[in-house]
């Protein structure tokens, strides 16, 4: 079972480089059969990348969310999945030249992370588990959609009117409309993941709230999204402003991730 | 009698009105929150609770002084940390308190039909209004008919909404008031005891009395579950038994236990010329003072299963004698006094704590979920429609932040009801817009 999933792994790994290939040539040819072709290969490799989870989840015996490999994997196929669907409600296809170096980059590194099957310590033995990381995920995925749209937005801005990118990349205020609903989910699935950990850790160690480096920085991402949202509601910051808030979030996003583990060793060190 | 004059009792009060405003304004509350990322994010990169030696030999000695002197040690229970929280605190009270009666009239006025304030959707047409009400998920009300021959519909949802930021805001304070009380009044402490052992509970007046620990390991070495069995003795002498694994602590006369770590220790016998004089159970980093020579001490530092043998110090009088590893069964002679180690066993370390306000936190984290729940994603709406004698019914829609998506859902909704959008008097143009 989980040979076949280092299999589907690497196929998908060497498909998502393929789909950013794709929607790159699709920028630079300016050709739609282009886009097409790599909105194709995206549903495929969704559809490969869920029978590896799902393959990891039978053969490890729990949900693959434990250690920083598996979490990688499932922040990748969130946000292929979340991609594939804006893609295909806009008509969209230029989020794929934005989004898809994102998904490769963190599959990639999920690629560099020991992929070893590892029986759970005691203290993640809880059914909270399952809760704590897929409300991180969907929060993770949904700051990941605003920043690539928020990137688009910038990007947009700078091309000449009337262009092919201002044909294929909905108008600004859509952008940023879709940003900010992203932004919402997100935040809200971030206080989920906060609020389940809190009655996790009271549960396994006695303490709600340690001020452990991954647990503060996750206050801080809450904290700078939180100032976000103020402003857009308080002060009608929308457009430029609020994308580069947008992109400074998720750059807290992915310090909480990946440079807490790296730097900031806590007890959320399970990787 | 004093008389204080009336214009200082204005001031004052123009003064404290001022304050109020200052305090519950949005620079203040989005400085206090930028103060308090930057202060959380430089804090988590200097490692908390270390010693002066330990700061200096990784910063140097200038540094050391300055996160000492900052107590940047012990950051988040420092002054300046609880004075940021407190001022966040005060923000938030003040919001809540002054935005209230704004919030309670916007709500009625919401909820009025008569009202005309803020701008709206509108459409007019022989449609069906019933058939709107409906795909704007409404329901549909009672046509009411007023004295001077108005027919009038009117129905809102979703007012909870206009609570979503306010909720959130009281979410907040609750959760930061409950966790520093029970900082402030909790009690903490660890329990480590081979089985067997009975240790007192702190100065609570109970005792922990460890019947069993077992450690459950895989082939591979790595644990699989730890679990004690314990028994509690009250301060009126009543007992109860527990079981406690990690993720499953038991509560015990208002107390949480937690089955937090293990180590090793080992039996203790010590003989006074051959006699002997004590036998008691010692766990790696524990000191055992020699009963009738207590200035002699025995610390046990580390523990080798595999040898067996101890790590272990003597002390007298606080100055150490000595330093050695001793083996299982070894003897070892201080003057009339031999200490002999024997085999090797595994302690449960239990922390033990007891927080008042756990629920008030909790409370405050839900009111924040569903804070945020409310103000995203229930957009109230309202939806009027009249008709004076046989002329054209006209609608009239509001949706809280229903931006462009809500003006598309409702011409979508009107235009399948037979209606189209309503021509503004003064242009001609067609009227259009939501509240956003």
């Amino acid at each position: 079972m989980l040979q076949a999933e280092n299999v589907l792994f690497t196929i998908v790994l060497v498909g998502y480089f393929l789909i950013m290939a794709l929607y790159f040539a699709f920028v630079i040819v300016k050709k739609d059969a282009l886009a097409k072709a790599a909105e194709a290969l995206q549903a495929l490799v969704l559809v490969l990348h869920t029978a590896a989870l799902v393959l990891r989840g039978i053969g490890a015996g729990r949900w693959p969310m434990t250690n920083q490999y598996e979490f990688a994997t499932s922040f990748a196929w969130a946000l292929c999945l979340v991609s594939l669907i804006f893609i295909r409600k806009y008509r969209f296809h230029v989020l794929g030249a934005f989004a898809s170096p994102l998904t490769l980059l963190i599959i990639g590194y999920a690629a560099m992370q020991s992929r070893e099957v590892r029986e759970l310590m005691p203290s993640l033995r809880s059914s909270w588990l399952a809760f704590h990381v897929s409300t991180a995920i969907i929060a993770y995925g949904a700051f990941g959609v605003a920043f690539v749209l928020s990137l688009l937005f910038l990007f947009r801005g700078k091309k000449q009117a009337e262009g092919f990118w201002h044909r294929h990349i909905p108008a600004e205020d859509k952008l940023d409309g879709i940003s900010y609903r992203s932004v919402t989910l997100g935040i809200l699935f971030l206080t989920m993941t906060m609020l389940t950990g809190a009655i996790w850790a009271q549960q396994a160690w006695g303490s709600y709230w340690s001020w452990d480096p991954k647990e503060t920085w996750s206050l801080v991402t809450w904290i700078i999204y939180a100032v976000y949202l103020h402003l857009r509601l308080r002060r009608g910051w929308k457009g430029k402003a609020a994308a580069w808030f947008a992109v400074l979030g998720f750059i807290c996003v992915i310090f909480t991730y990946i440079g807490v583990n790296t730097f900031l060793p806590g007890i959320h060190s399970y990787a | 009698m004093l008389e204080i004059p009336r214009s200082l009792l204005y001031n004052g009060d123009m003064c404290m009105k001022k304050i109020g405003r200052f305090l519950a304004s949005m620079p203040f509350a989005i400085g206090l929150l930028i103060l308090l990322a930057v202060a959380c994010a430089l804090c988590s990169a200097i490692p908390q609770g270390q010693t002066h030696a330990w700061y200096t030999a990784r910063y140097g000695e200038q540094a050391a002084g300055l996160i000492k002197a900052l107590r940047l040690d012990d950051a988040f229970r420092s002054v300046w940390f609880l004075v940021l929280a407190g001022a966040l605190c005060l923000s938030l009270l003040s919001c809540n308190v002054t935005k209230l009666p704004a919030l309670l009239r916007r709500v009625r006025a919401f909820r009025d039909p008569g009202t005309q304030a803020g701008s709206a959707e509108t459409a007019e047409g022989e449609g069906d209004p019933e058939a709107v009400f409906r795909a704007l998920r409404l329901k549909v009300p009672d046509r009411k008919e007023t004295g001077d021959g108005k027919i009038h519909l009117f129905a809102v949802r979703g007012t909870a909404g206009f609570w979503g930021h306010w909720i959130c805001h009281l979410g907040i304070l609750l959760l930061i008031i409950g966790f520093v009380l029970g900082q402030m009044t909790g009690e903490e402490m660890t329990v480590a005891a081979l089985p067997g052992e009975t240790k007192a509970l702190g100065k609570t007046g109970m005792q922990v009395r460890v019947e069993d620990f077992r450690a459950e390991l895989r082939e591979d070495g790595s644990a699989e579950q730890f679990t004690t069995e314990m028994e509690l003795t009250g301060p009126d002498g009543s007992r109860e038994n527990a079981t406690i694994r990690v993720n499953e602590p038991a509560v015990l006369h208002g107390y949480s236990f937690f089955q937090n770590s293990y180590g090793w220790g080992a039996d203790v016998r010590v003989e006074k010329n051959g006699k002997l004089l004590q036998a008691s159970p010692l766990c790696a980093g524990e000191l055992l003072p020699v009963e009738d020579k207590p200035e002699l001490v025995l610390y046990l530092q580390e523990v080798y299963p595999e040898l067996p043998g101890y790590l272990y110090r003597l002390y007298y009088q606080g100055n150490m004698l000595g330093m050695n590893v001793l083996e299982k069964d070894e003897t070892l002679t201080v003057d009339d006094y031999t200490i002999v180690l024997g085999e090797p066993r595994m302690y449960t370390l239990l922390a033990v704590k007891r927080d008042a306000f756990i629920p008030l936190v909790l409370a405050g984290g839900l009111l924040i979920l569903a804070g945020l729940a409310l103000a995203f994603y229930v957009r109230p709406v309202s939806l009027r429609a009249e008709r004076q004698g046989s002329g054209p019914w006209r609608l009239c829609a509001r949706c809280r932040r229903g931006g462009p998506m809500f003006h598309e859902a409702f011409m979508k909704a009107a235009a399948g009801a037979g209606f189209s959008a309503a021509v503004n008097a003064e242009d001609g143009t067609a009227a259009t817009g939501g509240e956003e």
